[in-house]
């Protein structure tokens, strides 16, 4: 018998992304197999990669006076996005939360100008620029700009961070926090993210191709995708479409290394389990994984690891496919990016292969997916995430439909 | 008793006051000069004393790490060993680590930002990059731990140290962790420093050594303050407050909410964690003379607290436990803007 009161449900998705405002640009770009990565070269001097940029984008309050960082403005897009169609003047939205991930947060609105004297640059016009650094600004501003008085609360656990975020609404949704909760990420490409992982050698200089053999590394993004969660009775009770349900989540931590995973992914894998009896199902019972799959050498064989041990007793391969290999990988929002995809293919039945994946991992208890689109019923689908730090998060959604 | 309660068994504190296991001793405590980069006239802040982590934590190797990242090391296991938790006899993949921090790593984004500056965006230094992420201090102490369960870092305008408090509170409930080391705190740079002197936050008294920290504005301070958490019931285990509820909200009607939470009962003593506000003008010691009336205790913020801004509601806390006002209900109430507000009920032994 479920518990309306303690069932999790999403409402509605909003999403900034290179394909556009809205989730049916991601979906529909990603059903004909484009792909936003791009040359890019002008990020910083004597930057040469590939990213994916979101470009031509109506977003508001351009302009440094408006206090609002890049991060900021695509987590405003994507959360107006996600209310579009709400009634604005209600209690329950009144009384919303919002928890937003981010890694870069206002570190778009800084530049190096800052390192040497700050009040100089400050009075240069850096004070409201540099108020936008803390990532408590991104949740901040978004729940400002809806008007909205809930707790706000920001996440930033590396690359894990959208996907944890939602774990966290949905934590305090059970305990009564708010009617409903705003929850995802955004991050925007700058300067400091790229020099960052350039110096770390972990960029592929093309479209990255994760879980290849002949994987060079991974490809920066930026976007934003917030997903309304509430309980099933509050959805309810407001007569609101449920998108799917939140069966599951877990969130472990490898304590292993700053930055490298641990090879066997146990972390990982234990993550995926916990979630898995949380959701009260079996390994056998998920269909599909969207996996972080960020194309470096190292995250990917652990992650395939990971599969292997928390998807060990299937009959069959569990299907895994990287959407990072279509828009790259948006460090803060890529977990509330791909959580939205999973949401995807739970509703249309539609699991997205992964781009240029000619020469997979050895992986007999994984179904790599490429080619096509491949379209079959899906009950239960997983997403999964980690960071530097050793966090990792796993989401769990099923149809809204039962 | 409250034994399904949340429990506070160990404290752990980085501050003004140096590295401590447990409650910190009551002593005068004046800002200090900064010396840490050079100043146009005296500025000063509650600063941490420079000492070696290995000193207290023997075994810790921080060379490579910031500031921020060594005192989340050091607080942690200092609440670790106030709370007699031996780890060897935990199962550590159900321990979580919830992070509080309003600036982050801030002393080496710094650094990255001057490694750019130095030798352009093409020559920065790859050590530096990942520990310039939020979440470096709570992996640390995972890895040093060897803490396996949930590890979370949040930030929240004004009551970032309680949003810590309550989503490790929930974790417990939840049953996704048996423990949970809640750690907030930051470091005071000179960028942060300078940009709370260029927004016009800061309190006379960091210019002058005879004006008073309340006088308005505030004085800036840095540290990290560390909870240990776990249901109540080990027999071993000190406690030194039961967690009951807690609300946070940036809107809304705060008396209306708090009283609902609260269910009836006035607690006799309130704890005020005032957030880098102006220390003179609280905000927060009005509400809770609203909320409790004028029988109740009401502890006003402290400055070297109030000076960590949205990480200060476990120093606080920590301080105000210290002075041992008695046993019975207690409220740790925060304030911010408008009417955002943070609220926790705690059941003193």
């Amino acid at each position: 018998m479920t518990d309306i009161r303690k069932t999790i449900v999403v409402t509605s998705v909003g999403v900034v992304s290179p394909y556009g405002i809205g989730l049916d640009y991601l979906q529909a770009g990603m059903f004909s197999g484009k792909c936003c990565l791009a040359p890019t070269k002008d990020l910083y001097p004597g930057f040469e990669g590939t990213t994916a940029q979101v470009c031509g984008l109506p977003l508001p309050a351009e302009g440094s006076n408006s206090g609002y960082s890049r991060t900021d403005r695509l987590a405003v897009v994507a959360a107006r996005d996600a209310v579009a169609d709400f009634d604005c003047e209600s209690v329950a939205f009144r009384e919303s939360g919002v928890v937003m991930a981010s890694t870069v947060a206002g570190l778009t609105e800084i530049d190096p100008g800052i390192a040497q004297d700050p009040a100089a640059w400050y009075r240069r016009g850096g004070l409201l620029r540099a108020s936008s650094y803390p990532v408590a600004h991104v949740a901040d501003t978004v729940g400002a700009h809806l008007g909205i008085r809930g707790p706000r609360c920001a996440v930033s656990v590396a690359c894990a961070s959208g996907a944890m975020a939602i774990a966290l609404a949905a934590n305090m949704l059970l305990d009564g926090a708010a009617p409903m909760i705003l929850a995802g990420g955004s991050d925007a490409l700058c300067p400091f993210t790229l020099s960052g992982f350039n110096s770390l050698q972990a960029l592929d200089p093309s479209p990255c191709k994760p879980f290849d053999q002949n994987r060079k590394g991974l490809n920066l993004g930026e976007g934003s995708a917030v997903l309304v969660l509430e309980t099933l009775a509050g959805a309810t009770a407001r007569n609101a479409n449920v998108l799917a349900v939140l069966r599951g989540w877990a969130m472990t931590n490898d304590a292993f290394h700053p930055t490298a995973p641990q090879k066997q992914g146990n972390g990982l894998a234990t993550c995926m389990r916990l979630s898995m009896e949380m959701a009260g199902v079996s390994c056998g019972e998920v269909g599909y994984v969207n996996a972080h799959g960020t194309g470096t050498p190292l995250n990917d064989i652990a992650e395939a690891n990971a599969y292997e041990t928390a998807f060990s007793g299937r009959q069959r391969p569990i299907p895994v496919s990287s959407t990072k290999s279509y828009f790259g990988h948006c460090l803060g929002a890529a977990g509330a990016l791909e959580a939205a995809l999973t949401i995807t293919a739970v509703r249309c039945g539609a699991l997205f292969p992964t781009l240029r994946l000619s020469n997979p991992i050895e992986s007999p208890g994984v179904d790599w997916l490429r080619g096509e689109v491949r379209r079959q019923t899906l009950p239960l689908a997983m997403s999964v995430s980690a960071g530097f730090g050793g966090s990792n998060t796993a989401l769990i959604f099923g149809s809204g439909r039962s | 008793m409250t034994p399904n309660l949340p429990t506070i068994t160990g404290i752990g504190s980085v501050s003004s006051y140096g590295p401590l296991a447990g409650l910190i001793p009551r002593c005068p405590l004046e800002p200090s000069a900064i010396t840490a980069w050079t100043t146009a006239g005296l500025r000063r802040a509650f600063l941490v004393k420079p000492f070696r982590p290995a000193s207290v934590v023997p075994g810790l190797k921080t060379r490579r790490l910031d500031r921020l990242s060594a005192w989340a090391l050091v607080a942690s296991s200092l609440a670790l060993k106030d709370a007699g938790i031996e780890l060897s006899q935990v199962d550590r993949a159900r321990v979580a680590v919830v992070f509080a921090t309003g600036f982050g790593c801030v002393e080496l984004t710094e650094a990255f930002y001057q490694s750019a500056d130095a030798n352009g965006w093409s020559g920065t230094d790859p050590s530096t990059f990942p520990e310039t992420l939020a979440n470096a201090p709570a992996s640390h102490v995972a890895l040093f731990h060897d803490l396996r369960g949930p590890n979370i870092t949040v930030g929240s305008k004004g009551f970032a140290g309680e949003s810590a408090l309550i989503q490790a509170t929930s974790l417990l409930r939840h049953g996704q962790a048996d423990l949970a080391i809640v750690l907030a705190g930051d470091t005071l740079t000179r960028a942060v420093y300078e940009w709370y002197e260029a927004a016009g936050l800061l309190s006379p008294a960091c210019y002058n050594s005879e004006s008073v920290s309340e006088d308005g504005g505030f004085v800036p301070s840095e540290g990290v303050a560390a909870l240990l958490l776990e249901p109540a019931g080990r027999l071993e285990a000190r406690s030194y407050a039961h967690l009951s509820s807690g609300r946070w909200a940036a809107g809304g009607q705060p008396v209306d909410t708090i009283r609902q939470m609260l269910g009836g009962s006035v607690p006799s003593l309130t704890i005020c964690a005032g957030n880098g506000a102006p220390c003179a003008t609280s905000s927060t010691t009005a509400l809770a003379r609203e909320l409790t009336g004028y029988g109740a205790v009401i502890v006003p913020p402290q400055a070297v607290a109030a000076g960590l801004a949205d990480t200060s509601a476990l120093l606080h806390l920590i301080l105000a436990l210290s002075s041992r006002l008695g046993s019975g209900q207690a409220l740790l109430l925060g304030t911010s803007g408008d009417s955002g507000f943070a609220a926790l009920l705690l059941e003193l032994p």
